[in-house]
């Protein structure tokens, strides 16, 4: 093809083209020379045709263009040079002299062979592409990449604040709750020891006239035997006796219970995910947050046969919990509370309803905000149910759903999948 | 190797092709060897097709499992393929020496990795093209990964291609520790065109 162009438009384009052309031979002679070349190079064609390459520019890394140079010459091959390894062969003036932004142009180079007939390589040419605004473009990304980078370690570590945060406020309602339970608690065993207690005493006076009519058997006249029955009032003793031990093994029945469900409740040994009975937990809640319900609410039970749900337990227990101290606190004076349990395809369903105060509609959309609350200062921390919320959406892909008339109740529904499928979509929350 | 398909190679252009790449390869290592003043030795090319799935297992398969430093070159004219030299064992000090390298840092070596990777390249497509008597060019080698597996080399879900054609050389320095696979892809459409080529050349014999 090149015989079909003339041969000055031939030597125009090399001349006046927009990339340097040089051609060196075997002994690294400059042949060719083109203006690109001259002008950035400040050497005219004049000056360096003919010369060694080397000589005129004892900047270039010799041993090494060298033996790129010999290659082509063996091998018959392109060779290349990259700005992004290496940033220039020759060190140009770039074409920004006054924006600026980088040393020195960036070049992006290839070496050809250019053969003979018989297939030898006579000489090798170079063209040295400007690449600097590419590079530069190049650096921008760079430098915006590593910005990204730094800005998204930053929010990294912000989220892992946040989710340290939002542990600790986890653990320190958690602890809330527990302070208020323990008072309830303690009160619940309070009372059966108290009246072990004291039968303890009546039961010690007991065994004295009876010990008493015992001697009186042993040694004494039938005189002080009759005085020693008379003084037991043996015909009451005989009555009251059982009553008082059948009464304090019930106290301690109480006491063992409390203490079995306060163990079932939190289950500190398993915390893991495992099939629980929810009728089970809900009736250990129960107990041990009895004595905040007993004075403000009848309770109903209406309990079906459920099948049991992989839950992690004590999680479950803690929502109960909330619910169901909620529902007390929302009664004024004295109400009703009524706790339903079924099996609804493969949801198990849970419902406290309270026959308490209810909330108006601005309320109950906000009761699942972290930090929501209606109870006075000291009462409440506002989280129960943002962590009730995140327990069974979150941690067990179920639905936690409230519906509330004001003035006349609140009722709250969980339903939790039987089989753990992951979490669902958090926008339940605005649901119903 | 997958089934047989209308745009694979014939028998007979295999085992052409098989001839051309065995003196072809022998070629490029006395030009290696004139250049570096090193013994080369290189194994007999591998010509497979691959259906573009198989491939990462391919690469995983020919070069290791341990992790390379890969350069890939595109060559073009009337044959059109990419080329992908994966380096593995070896420090490229030894060969900074053979390029002319004082002592190379991390972005030194790897310009001497493109610069490795493309005399490899064009000594041995370069004899190819010569004895096929087809005109082939190339493009600037760039880097595709450094310090990675070879199966993560080539993803087939990017590939353009359904199929390909496979050729493998495995190259060794013998005084130094360097070794480098050589694995020459071309699309199945070109593979049409080389089987032209290979038939040309088997008719001019």
């Amino acid at each position: 093809m090149p015989d079909t162009v003339p041969a000055d438009l031939l030597g125009f384009i090399v001349e006046r083209i927009e990339v340097g052309i040089f051609a060196v031979d075997r002994d690294y002679r400059v042949v060719l020379w083109n203006r690109f070349m001259a002008t950035r190079s400040q050497r005219s064609a004049a000056e360096v045709v003919g010369r060694n390459l080397f000589e005129s520019f004892p900047e270039l890394p010799r041993k090494w263009l060298e033996r790129k140079i010999d290659s082509v010459f063996v091998l018959k091959n392109y060779a290349f040079t990259s700005w992004e390894q290496r940033p220039f062969l020759f060190r140009f003036h770039h074409n920004r002299p006054i924006t600026g932004g980088v040393d020195a142009m960036r070049q992006n180079c290839t070496f050809l062979p250019q053969k003979n007939g018989n297939g030898e390589v006579e000489l090798v040419c170079v063209t040295v592409a400007d690449f600097t605004d590419t590079a530069m473009f190049q650096g921008r990304l760079n430098e915006s990449i590593a910005q990204l980078e730094i800005e998204k370690h930053g929010q990294q570590v912000l989220i892992e604040k946040l989710e340290n945060a939002q542990n600790q406020l986890m653990q320190s309602e958690k602890l809330a709750a527990i302070g208020q339970l323990a008072a309830g608690v303690a009160h619940e065993i309070n009372n059966p020891i108290g009246f072990v207690t004291s039968n303890f005493g009546t039961l010690k006076t007991y065994a004295g006239h009876l010990l008493a009519i015992i001697d009186a058997y042993e040694g004494g006249t039938a005189s002080s035997l009759e005085q020693a029955r008379h003084d037991a009032d043996l015909d009451f003793l005989r009555e009251d006796l059982p009553i008082l031990i059948k009464e304090s093994q019930e106290g301690l029945g109480r006491v063992t219970k409390i203490v079995q469900d306060l163990k079932d409740y939190s289950r500190v040994n398993d915390a893991g995910r495992q099939l629980a009975d929810l009728n089970a937990g809900m009736e250990s809640t129960l107990n041990v947050v009895w004595n905040e319900l007993k004075y403000k609410a009848e309770v109903v039970r209406d309990l079906s046969d459920i099948p049991p749900v992989d839950c992690i337990p004590a999680q479950i227990n803690q929502v109960f919990t909330n619910l169901l101290i909620n529902a007390a606190q929302a009664i004024p004076e004295r109400g009703k509370i009524s706790i339903r349990s079924w099996l609804d395809g493969d949801m198990v369903c849970v419902e406290v309803e309270d026959t308490g105060l209810g909330m108006a509609e601005e309320v109950r959309r906000r009761i699942f905000e972290p930090f929501f609350t209606t109870k006075p200062v000291g009462k409440g921390t506002g989280l129960g149910l943002s962590i009730s919320y995140d327990i069974v959406v979150k941690k067990h892909g179920g639905r936690l759903e409230v519906t509330s008339e004001l003035g006349k109740g609140s009722c709250f529904r969980i339903c939790l999948p039987r089989e753990f499928k992951g979490a669902t979509d958090p926008d339940v929350r605005s649901g119903l | 190797m997958t089934t047989q398909e209308d745009t694979d190679l014939t028998e007979d252009q295999r085992d052409a092709l098989q001839e051309i790449a065995n003196i072809g390869m022998g070629q490029a290592g006395s030009s290696i060897a004139k250049i570096w003043g090193e013994f080369v030795s290189l194994s007999v090319p591998r010509i497979a097709h691959v259906e573009r799935c198989a491939i990462p297992a391919m690469l995983t398969r020919l070069v290791g499992d341990g992790t390379v430093n890969a350069v890939r070159q595109a060559f073009h004219g009337q044959l059109r393929g990419e080329v992908v030299v994966a380096f593995s064992g070896g420090r490229g000090d030894q060969l900074a020496e053979l390029m002319g390298y004082d002592d190379a840092d991390s972005v030194e070596e790897q310009e001497l990795l493109l610069d490795v990777a493309n005399i490899l390249v064009g000594a041995c497509l370069g004899s190819v093209a010569e004895t096929l008597t087809v005109d082939i060019g190339f493009s600037a080698p760039s880097v595709m990964g450094l310090d990675i597996a070879p199966s993560k080399l080539i993803r087939p879900d990017e590939l353009m291609t359904g199929r390909a054609l496979f050729l493998e050389v495995r190259f060794a320095l013998e005084k130094k520790s360097f070794t480098s696979h050589l694995i020459i892809l071309m699309p199945c459409d070109e593979v049409f065109v080389l089987g032209s080529a290979l038939d040309k050349f088997l008719t001019s014999l």
